[in-house]
């Protein structure tokens, strides 16, 4: 079996039930990657696309870190689908110097290892995207997460449809981390916006879980919408402690707060589930 | 070898039309007068000899172009000879000022022969320019004695094996590389030549001149062994390709070395050893060379897999690299090597770790190995110093957890998912700030927490806090002064501000010092931001 059958036969059934008229079928090795929240699931059509690009970028500069946190969160989930799974974060050294350096133990809270995980550091934007494309095409890693400074002018349609591609060959997710929100079209599956949210009060008074405002500000497979999330370090789906209430399903343009808060848990490793499992809900 | 006008072939070697009627001669001061120190061909012929003062020289010739001496670039010079050397054979020992010692015992059937090889050498040097002279003998003082002493013609003189005796005898005893003040004493003597030392009775010799005398004597005629310092170090496996007409063009120079890789990956498999750093030596048709390495942070057999190594290396450096008028021998080496036990990978395509130590040390030979680390986790409770950026090439236990088996993977991770949960571990920012960036802050009490601070411009008011952690620093790793500790300990808080922005701030107090430098008794706040939360 030479090393890009997998993906060979993915698009080959991909393309069979096209043919046939069915839905599109997930590939058992490469399942969709569950959020955790049952209103954005659904609107993911269950998940994140596997072997695909996403972009994360931040609401104002000010909330850089809360987007780095939910990417390293969905990096997080992803080095868990594989064991021993690896990551890699790739950072310039300008966007290391003005909004910090990417700091190991803070990466504990998020479910990412740090004996796995490995930290580039690259001189130039340009050099950021060659070394993501090169580690999205090995089938080395789960995840890799590329920041560009500035908007990221370079990472344009055609630098993102290579992306794109490189991550379909290597079977790994590509997230990319703009440091502004960039109006330039790209070829990413889904793009978020992250705002940081203030968050509510623990049981001793001091700071409690953090909690954001994504945005899905584009999807290719639905409809954009805008949640209210809590990010919780360490708890598992079923023990979460959240409120559950209805939820505003949006659709379009209008937007509308969903007021009670739903935890991003850490997910229990996806080897676990047999695919098509009825998933915990939380909160 | 002995490159006779090393000093003056450097000079005329650099200039742009060369002179060959004028005379070139070298002068350095010796005893606050200027003396030659060197000359070319031309100044010989007209009668200088090296110590004559240079007011006489240009007394009888005025047309002699004279320069000064330049050590440094000389000694430069024949290091850049002895590494061009290094293609014939790897021990290439240094004679200064002007010499090269070869050991060339396994070598000489590379190249047809060793008058072949003495030849093709002369021939080269030449053509670059040098003046040399070769004598080839069974030990190196032999070599050295028959190169630099005896008649002009023939260029090269070769010592038949163990004939160092007859060869030796009519040479003048300056020859065996003794001092300058012995070989005076000793012509005082009367013994002028080898051959006289050789037959006397050596107990008196070495009571009255000293034992160096009889040891150099031992030694050329190998009676005592005299090793050959090599420059570089010895390879473990070499594969080379020589071109007679030279390459110039990348793809050639990437396919030759793809070929050698070839080569290189089957001597190692026969030893079932694998390479960790490896080097591609060009060298070009003009004498200078150029060196490429790389390294693997595991052991490397897969000829694939080197050469991808060297496209990666190759385009960082392609500006750097001019072939000028192409290479002409391209030689791929192990330096280091390490035993590799050959593995069965599954029959699914599971190779993941093996994929994953490439893909290492691709991005280290692009970018170089401090740029790709690992976070590792060190001793210490100071933020910054807490976690250590290790080369990932250098980490190889990491990458040897993947192979444990997917149970025993997974199982770690739960054990380590186990230990994320310990809600009793201090919370650490996502992004550290480096340095730490200073924030004006407003509190309500003066050790308590920030109640607004302006970072960058933008004020930002704190909804709730955290705190104080304090962070000591290491008094065992800081100075003292004659007063206490110079620095203060930090005292750390986790805010968050109305907007949700969360940062790691800290207060530390600093000694209020005079002008004089002298500490009052004061300490002054000071505030800074160190991290950001998510």
């Amino acid at each position: 079996m030479t090393a890009g059958a997998p993906a060979t036969l993915h698009r080959l059934r991909q393309a069979v039930a096209r043919i046939e008229g069915q839905q599109m079928v997930v590939d058992p090795a490469h399942p969709l990657l569950p959020l955790g929240i049952a209103a954005i699931d659904r609107h993911l059509q269950g998940g994140l696309m596997p072997m695909s690009l996403h972009e994360i970028a931040p609401a104002t500069a000010w909330d850089l870190a809360a987007a780095s946190g939910f990417a390293m969160r969905l990096a997080a989930s992803l080095a868990q689908t594989r064991p021993g799974g690896e990551t890699l974060w790739v950072q310039t050294g300008f966007a290391a110097q003005e909004a910090g350096g990417l700091y190991g133990p803070g990466c504990e809270p998020f479910g990412l290892s740090v004996a796995r995980l490995l930290i580039l550091a690259v001189p130039r934007p340009i050099d950021a995207l060659w070394a993501m494309e090169e580690a999205l095409r090995s089938r080395a890693l789960t995840g890799v997460v590329a920041e560009l400074p500035n908007d990221g002018r370079l990472a344009d349609l055609t630098a993102t449809r290579r992306l794109l591609l490189a991550a379909r060959e290597g079977g790994t997710v590509g997230l990319l981390l703009r440091h502004r929100a960039s109006p330039l079209t790209s070829a990413a599956d889904t793009r978020w916006q992250v705002a940081a949210a203030p968050g509510e009060a623990d049981r001793f008074g001091g700071l409690g879980p953090p909690a954001w405002v994504l945005s899905l500000v584009k999807n290719r497979r639905g409809a954009t919408g805008r949640w209210r999330v809590v990010c919780n370090p360490a708890a598992s789906i079923s023990g979460s402690a959240g409120r559950s209430a209805a939820i505003h399903r949006v659709t379009g343009d209008r937007h509308a707060f969903a007021v009670p808060a739903l935890s991003l848990g850490v997910a229990a490793a996806a080897a676990d589930r047999p695919a098509g499992a009825p998933r915990a809900r939380a909160g | 070898m002995w490159l006779r006008r090393l000093p003056t072939d450097r000079l005329a070697r650099r200039a742009r039309a060369p002179d060959d009627d004028v005379p070139l001669i070298v002068v350095e001061p010796v005893k606050s007068a200027l003396r030659v120190a060197a000359l070319d061909d031309a100044a010989a012929a007209l009668g200088l000899s090296r110590g004559l003062p240079l007011a006489d020289v240009r007394a009888m010739y005025p047309a002699v172009r004279v320069r000064e001496a330049d050590h440094a670039a000389d000694r430069q010079l024949l290091e850049a000879v002895a590494d061009w050397c290094d293609r014939y054979t790897p021990l290439v020992g240094l004679d200064p000022p002007d010499g090269l010692l070869l050991d060339i015992a396994g070598c000489a059937h590379l190249f047809g022969g060793e008058e072949a090889l003495g030849r093709d050498l002369a021939a080269r040097l030449t053509r670059q320019g040098f003046h040399v002279r070769l004598g080839l003998a069974d030990t190196p003082g032999c070599a050295f004695a028959v190169a630099r002493c005896g008649e002009a013609r023939p260029e090269m003189r070769m010592v038949p094996p163990r004939a160092q005796r007859d060869a030796l005898a009519p040479l003048p005893l300056a020859a065996l590389r003794i001092e300058a003040d012995i070989v005076a004493a000793l012509a005082q003597a009367g013994l002028k030549r080898i051959a006289d030392i050789m037959a006397r009775p050596r107990a008196p010799l070495a009571a009255r001149y000293g034992t160096a005398l009889l040891r150099q004597l031992d030694r050329a005629l190998g009676l005592e062994d005299e090793p050959i310092v090599p420059r570089l170090p010895l390879p473990s496996y070499v594969a080379e390709r020589r071109f007679p007409d030279p390459i110039g063009r990348h793809d050639d120079v990437l396919a030759t070395i793809a070929q050698l890789a070839q080569d290189l990956c089957a001597m190692l498999e026969r030893r079932g050893e694998g390479a960790r750093l490896l080097q591609v030596a060009l060298y070009r048709a003009d004498g200078k060379v150029h060196r490429l390495e790389a390294g693997a942070g595991e052991p490397l057999r897969d000829p694939r897999q080197m050469h991808r190594l060297f496209i990666e290396r190759i385009a960082v450096v392609a500006d750097a690299c001019d072939p000028g008028f192409g290479y002409d021998m391209v030689r791929l080496s192990a330096l280091m090597a390490e035993p590799l036990m050959p593995e069965q990978s599954g029959l699914d395509a599971g190779d993941d770790r093996a994929a994953l130590a490439h893909l290492i040390d691709r991005l280290s030979a692009r970018f170089g190995a401090q740029r790709l680390t690992r976070p590792l986790p060190r001793d210490t409770h100071v933020p910054e110093r807490a976690v250590a950026a290790v080369p990932a090439q250098a980490v190889p236990d990491a990458v040897r957890l993947a192979r444990t088996t997917p149970e025993d993977a997974r199982s770690e991770d739960a054990r380590s998912e186990w230990r994320l949960q310990d809600s009793l571990a201090p919370l650490r920012p996502l992004r550290l700030l480096a340095p730490p960036e200073q924030v004006e802050v407003i509190n309500e009490v003066p050790d308590g927490a920030p109640a607004r601070f302006t970072w960058r411009k933008r004020v930002h008011h704190v909804r709730a806090a955290e705190g104080p952690e304090r962070i000591a620093m290491e008094w065992w790793n800081m100075e003292w002064g004659s007063d206490g500790p110079p620095v203060l300990p930090r005292d750390y808080f986790r805010v968050e501000s109305r907007e949700g922005l969360r940062a790691w701030l800290f207060r530390q107090d600093v000694h209020v010092t005079d002008e004089a430098g002298n500490r009052t008794g004061t300490t002054l706040p000071r505030w800074f931001v160190h991290g950001l939360f998510a």
